[in-house]
């Protein structure tokens, strides 16, 4: 009895820390959006990462994921650098103009889950 | 949003130390982690140290157990601002425009003001009371608010980032 205590406190402990980062409350995830051309810029920072995008007439923020888990992914600085071409699914934010949370990010032809 | 918060929040966010934390992989989840982990000690102590009050656990002596607690628990404290801070300084302006953020240091500061309390005025009622005596009813009173104070402020840090 005592080890599945320590087991389920264990698991309660990776899973808060683990998601102790922003939630996905003000992303309307009812309206999803791509957002598609060049990278303007690139902040490879905690707690997340984030890009801006031009998409036509139109600059989007993207917000990435923590860069610890931009690095075990594989979308490293390297790919989502500037100048690289990147498709980007998410949803909008229900507070800031034009900026959205990506759910999955394409680059070069390769994918990359950001939840 | 970072438009509309105080320009000293802005700075902060904007300063060397504060891009530091940002560009570092491991300096903001370990200050995450460590936060966590000074919030168990001080949750902790801060419980023992209410229910004391209440006058649970009252076979013993509270004395020695409230003297001990309140070292961990004013030990913990500084580890959870110290922690806080550095999570702070990375979204500073973000964070001091957001209403639960607002709230939660609201709620600390009544935190700290019951706890001055006790602290300077309790404590000393408390040392003087014989080891079997009922706790007075100022103490249940400062205790219950703790509780209510701490878990509430637990609560706020936990949903800061859905707001």
């Amino acid at each position: 009895m005592p080890k599945i205590i320590v087991i389920a406190g264990a698991l309660a402990f990776i899973a808060g820390a683990a998601s102790a980062h922003h939630g996905w409350g003000s992303y309307d995830a009812a309206k999803p959006v791509t957002v598609s051309g060049p990278i303007l810029t690139l902040k490879f920072e905690n707690p997340h990462a984030t890009i801006t995008v031009r998409d036509n007439d139109k600059t989007w923020t993207v917000t990435l994921a923590p860069t610890s888990r931009m690095h075990s992914r594989g979308a490293t600085q390297n790919v989502v650098a500037v100048g690289n071409n990147i498709s980007a699914y998410g949803y909008p934010s229900t507070v800031a103009k034009d900026e959205m949370r990506a759910e999955r990010i394409t680059v070069n032809g390769k994918t990359y889950e950001m939840r | 949003m970072a438009g509309m918060a105080p320009a000293i929040f802005v700075a902060l966010e904007q300063s060397g130390f504060s891009a530091a934390i940002r560009q570092s992989l491991w300096v903001y989840p370990l200050a995450n982690i460590a936060h966590i982990v000074f919030l168990f000690v001080f949750a902790g102590t801060v419980v023992i140290t209410d229910v004391c009050l209440l006058g649970g656990f009252a076979v013993t002596d509270p004395r020695p157990v409230l003297a001990r607690a309140r070292i961990f628990a004013a030990a913990a404290l500084l580890g959870m601002a110290i922690t806080g801070f550095v999570l702070f300084a990375a979204e500073a302006g973000h964070l001091a425009t957001n209403p639960v953020f607002q709230l939660k240091i609201v709620l600390i500061a009544a935190g700290l003001a019951n706890a001055a309390v006790y602290e300077f005025w309790l404590w000393q009622r408390i040392t003087t009371l014989s080891s079997d005596a009922a706790m007075p009813a100022i103490a249940k009173v400062t205790g219950l608010c703790s509780l209510a104070i701490w878990i509430s402020v637990a609560a706020c840090g936990r949903s800061i980032a859905y707001f």
